[in-house]
């Protein structure tokens, strides 16, 4: 008996996958938890008139509240996080990206909104890293407040488990602007990497989530996901933002990606005929891409055949820019031992391990 | 190959294309400047008229959001998805090693007399003549 359990267990070993997730959902219970990292006069604000902007107060969601209705209990998002996804599906390395507090970008207060940030990033650091060692962070930041963020980010960035910044999809400019540049000289001068998610759009400070106006629901939302990281990347690139910081790198998270060959063929024909009036961009956008930006597989895409996946990953060299993520624990969650299974073992390889130690400068394999 | 005299050199001034058939081919001729070039009339990539697009000059890039006009007429832009070739060299400005135009020979030569083309009857020998070798 011991044998057979011994060459199980050997069996699974050598065919355990390395996995990174590169979105893993954490929060806090109550905002109340965020109290003894605020300053007074924000605590008792909170106290007195409730918490940040939501991220997205205009839908409801899917799931129990947008969380997966067998998530073991929501009143321990931590212990239940650790048990069902580092556990049950063998994660070595989870990225937390938050989601809880990134109603501080679109806040009409900014000072407020950053306050928010630097207490969730210390919530997280003393609640959710400090328990476990397969945890890293996405530490939040306000993108309203790009000099104070970088003082944010030189403050705990040199953090061993702070890997990257994350920032909402939704904004009030496209994230390759001049605005946003202390910012990034302070994830260069941190190693940090960029990841942007998608939440915001439509909310508080900033413009309607599409310019076709304003969806009714839901499902409507999530079909604008893809357009709101296009507008970011053509923004990186053309506005000469990895010119100017060669050692950026961004993820997007929870797009998708079947949409990326016909992005990448789109700016490249485009940028032929158009090169003369952004002359900064010296090569074609695809290889900017390839060097710079990733994006991560979640919610993985369905095409009728799920073998068209692997010419689709090839088209957008998803060798090297693909990213496993899984959404933990929102409703539409991507287990990673459901996922891609069709693909080479090489392939899934890179997407669900080896891509993310290159893409984060920080990210090293648990020793 | 054919010796095509094509005008007075007078007649194409500094900044101007001719476009002319020669040998079946439409080919584009360009005065920069008082040089001449000769660029094949048919853009590699779909097939437009090339030589009847935008003529205008490189423009360059020390650093990001800065840029400058440098080669001023140097350039053409093709009228249709806006492909920039080199003028001088038939090289495309995007992928200049493997995206070219045709070019041709161009020279402005004193007397037009060894063209058949032309008729014998006396020509003004102390006149410059544009001529397309092909």
């Amino acid at each position: 008996m011991e044998v057979i359990e011994a060459s199980a267990r050997h069996k699974r070993d050598r065919e355990k996958l390395f996995i990174v997730d590169t979105d893993v959902h954490h929060g806090f219970k109550s905002w109340s938890d965020l109290n003894p990292y605020l300053p007074q006069v924000y605590a008792e604000r909170l106290r007195d008139h409730g918490g940040s902007g939501p991220s997205s107060q205009y839908w409801h969601n899917g799931g129990m509240r947008g969380t997966r209705a067998d998530f073991l209990d929501m009143s321990d998002n931590l212990e239940s996080t650790r048990r069902q996804l580092l556990d049950d599906c063998e994660i070595d390395i989870a990225i937390l990206t938050g989601s809880s507090a990134s109603g501080a970008c679109n806040m009409p207060d900014a000072d407020f909104g950053s306050a928010i940030c630097r207490a969730f990033n210390d919530y997280t650091l003393e609640h959710w890293i400090a328990s476990d060692e397969r945890f890293r962070v996405a530490i939040t930041v306000n993108t309203q407040d790009p000099f104070g963020m970088a003082k944010e980010i030189d403050r705990i960035g040199s953090h061993p488990a702070v890997v990257a910044i994350i920032m909402p999809g939704g904004a009030t400019k496209p994230y390759g602007n001049r605005v946003y540049d202390p910012i990034y000289e302070a994830c260069e001068r941190n190693q940090l990497a960029v990841m942007i998610h998608f939440s915001g759009e439509g909310v508080g400070i900033n413009g309607p989530p599409t310019a076709a106006g304003w969806p009714s629901h839901y499902v409507e939302g999530r079909m604008m996901r893809a357009p709101v990281y296009m507008a970011h990347m053509a923004s990186f690139i053309f506005e000469g933002t990895f010119e100017k910081f060669p050692g950026l790198r961004v993820i997007n998270v929870e797009a998708g990606f079947a949409w990326m060959p016909w992005y990448l063929w789109r700016m490249d024909s485009d940028w032929k005929a158009l090169r003369y009036q952004v002359p900064w961009v010296k090569k074609p956008p695809s290889e900017y891409v390839k060097e710079h930006v990733r994006l991560n597989t979640q919610p993985i895409d369905e095409p009728e055949n799920e073998r068209d996946l692997e010419q689709i990953i090839e088209w957008m060299h998803g060798d090297t820019i693909l990213l496993f993520g899984s959404d933990f624990p929102h409703f539409d969650f991507d287990d990673p031992r459901k996922t891609l299974t069709r693909l080479p073992d090489n392939l899934r390889c890179r997407i669900f391990g080896e891509s993310a130690l290159e893409t984060f400068p920080k990210l090293r394999p648990p020793e | 190959m054919g010796r095509h005299v094509i005008c007075r050199a007078g007649e194409l001034q500094p900044g101007e294309v001719r476009i002319v058939e020669a040998e079946k081919r439409s080919i584009g001729i360009f005065n920069i400047r008082g040089a001449f070039y000769a660029l094949r009339n048919t853009c590699p990539h779909k097939g437009a008229p090339l030589c009847r697009g935008i003529i205008t000059g490189l423009v360059v890039s020390d650093e990001p959001l800065q840029m400058q006009m440098t080669r001023a007429g140097e350039i053409v832009r093709c009228p249709w998805h806006g492909w920039e070739f080199d003028i001088t060299t038939g090289h495309s400005v995007y992928n200049p090693h493997r995206m070219r135009v045709k070019t041709y020979d161009v020279a402005v030569e004193s007397k037009a007399e060894d063209d058949p083309s032309v008729e014998t009857y006396p020509v003004q020998v102390e006149e410059d003549y544009i001529v397309l070798y092909i």
